[in-house]
């Protein structure tokens, strides 16, 4: 089947490799992003604020999946007179956050490479 | 906890539907997180608008936080009854099993229609109601099926290592199959089947004159019995004529590649119509009458009871094959599932 011929079904694949692609660059932000505590919505918009947006309901159950894989840790305390839960990288989290650093920084340069490659080669491919 | 505030209200009654779906276990911890996070987001917006929210702006905001029963689903683990690990060895299982599970159903209904069904619309009727049957039982076996790949499924983590899913040696994959969905026949094979074919009907045109070209020394032994056909052989060879009049046809038509792609649809037309002519031969009971007053009558009725069976066996076993030539020829013509990312 020809894809360019329908829009929709270009917007769906393109929708499902998205999805793919930032699955797993939103854990690296989120473990990132709290190595300065945070609670549930302060953490979303402090994402959302350096432009990756993430829905309530994605990131909410991901905070205690990551909490009972051991890599966050997480306390009830009062702020502004309501009680909310914080969030903070463990110590395992942080250790685990540099090896996905180290993985992520690994496959960008690579991705890198391959497109300049690319790149190179296609003028003499014509 | 009493709410009268609107806005409230409808913030509990979003919690309790999603509370309705969460284990009670986990339940009030998560509840109290989510009230936390949606209280502050419904402070931060009215601190924009300088403004308690409305009950309609409230909504919006919990409509954009997601349907209570997914969001409870988020934050239980994630559950399939069998997983991307045993899918693949359930999906095989089942393509391999199918046609046996089938064939036994039919081959069993058929000896059983064979043994108990007597006449042309008695046997019509059961065929019928086997090929009904089978609905439920498929439905029972794909049950069953599910249900031990779905246990396999739970005892994976705890067994899985033992059974070597991983494990296999690529020196014991099967051969590579010829390309195209079957192989062309030369023409002198298919010059020598036409030539083979005429020399059967021939034959079928001598036996009714020369009962030796089918009994061989024991046509005379038979002869002093003081038995014969019965009438339903005339209407047969008539039939049968009939029959080999067509597959001289598709036989003359594979000569010609044009019309040759076109060979396997008519020979199972061919093979459908010989079905129908065996299928009406076995309901008919009697096969062989008696000639004279020294035939045995009661050992004739044995006979035809017998020969009964054999008959309806035989039909079973046609419509076996044509029910697996069918498959093979459809099933390459099937479409295929796109692969999913």
């Amino acid at each position: 089947m020809d894809i360019t011929s329908n829009p929709s079904s270009e917007s769906q694949i393109f929708d499902s490799l998205r999805l793919e692609l930032r699955r797993g660059c939103l854990i690296v932000a989120v473990l990132a992003q709290l190595r300065v505590e945070h609670y549930g919505y302060t953490l979303r918009k402090a994402l959302a604020d350096q432009g990756l947006a993430i829905e309530e309901s994605t990131l909410y159950p991901l905070l205690r999946r990551l909490e009972t894989q051991g890599l966050l840790t997480s306390q009830w305390r009062e702020e502004d007179k309501r009680n909310k839960r914080f969030y903070k990288l463990s110590s395992e989290g942080e250790l685990i956050l540099t090896q996905l650093l180290a993985e992520w920084n690994s496959i960008n340069d690579s991705v890198n490479n391959i497109l300049q490659n690319s790149v190179l080669q296609t003028p003499s491919q014509r | 906890m009493n709410p009268t505030n609107p806005t409230i209200d409808l913030l509990e009654r979003y919690l309790q539907a999603i509370g309705q779906s969460l284990p009670a276990a986990t339940r009030e911890d998560v509840l109290n997180e989510l009230r936390a996070n949606l209280t502050a987001q419904i402070d931060d917006r009215a601190e924009e608008l300088g403004r308690p929210l409305t009950e309609p702006e409230l909504a919006a905001i919990l409509k954009a936080h997601g349907r209570p029963e997914i969001v409870a689903t988020r934050y239980l683990p994630q559950r399939s009854l069998i997983g991307p690990t045993i899918f693949p060895f359930y999906l095989l299982t089942m393509r391999r099993v199918l046609p046996f599970v089938v064939a036994i159903y039919f081959i069993a209904n058929f000896v059983k229609i064979a043994a108990t069904q007597h006449g042309l619309s008695s046997v019509a009727g059961g065929l019928v109601d086997s090929a009904f049957g089978i609905i439920p039982v498929l439905f029972v076996w794909l049950g069953v099926m599910t249900i031990l790949f779905a246990i396999l499924e739970r005892t994976y983590d705890k067994f899985g290592k033992e059974w070597c899913l991983d494990e296999w040696n690529p020196a014991k994959l099967p051969p590579v199959k010829p390309q195209g969905d079957k192989k062309q026949r030369s023409l002198a094979n298919r010059i020598a089947d036409l030539a083979f074919h005429c020399l059967w009907m021939a034959y079928i045109i001598e036996v009714p004159r020369h009962p030796y070209l089918l009994f061989g020394p024991g046509a005379s032994f038979i002869a002093r019995l003081q038995i014969g056909w019965a009438p339903v052989w005339h209407t047969f060879y008539v039939a049968l004529w009939f029959l080999l009049l067509i597959q001289l046809g598709i036989k003359i038509a594979n000569l010609f590649p044009a019309i040759g792609r076109f060979s396997t649809p008519l020979d199972l037309v061919s093979k459908w119509f010989g079905i129908v002519v065996a299928g009406w031969l076995a309901s008919a009971g009697t096969y062989i009458v008696a000639t004279g007053p020294g035939a045995d009558l009661h050992k004739l009725a044995v006979v035809n009871h017998w020969m009964g069976i054999s008959f309806k066996l035989v039909v079973a076993f046609m419509i076996l094959d044509l029910g697996m030539e069918a498959w093979k020829y459809v099933r390459p013509r099937l479409p295929t599932a796109r692969l999913a990312f």
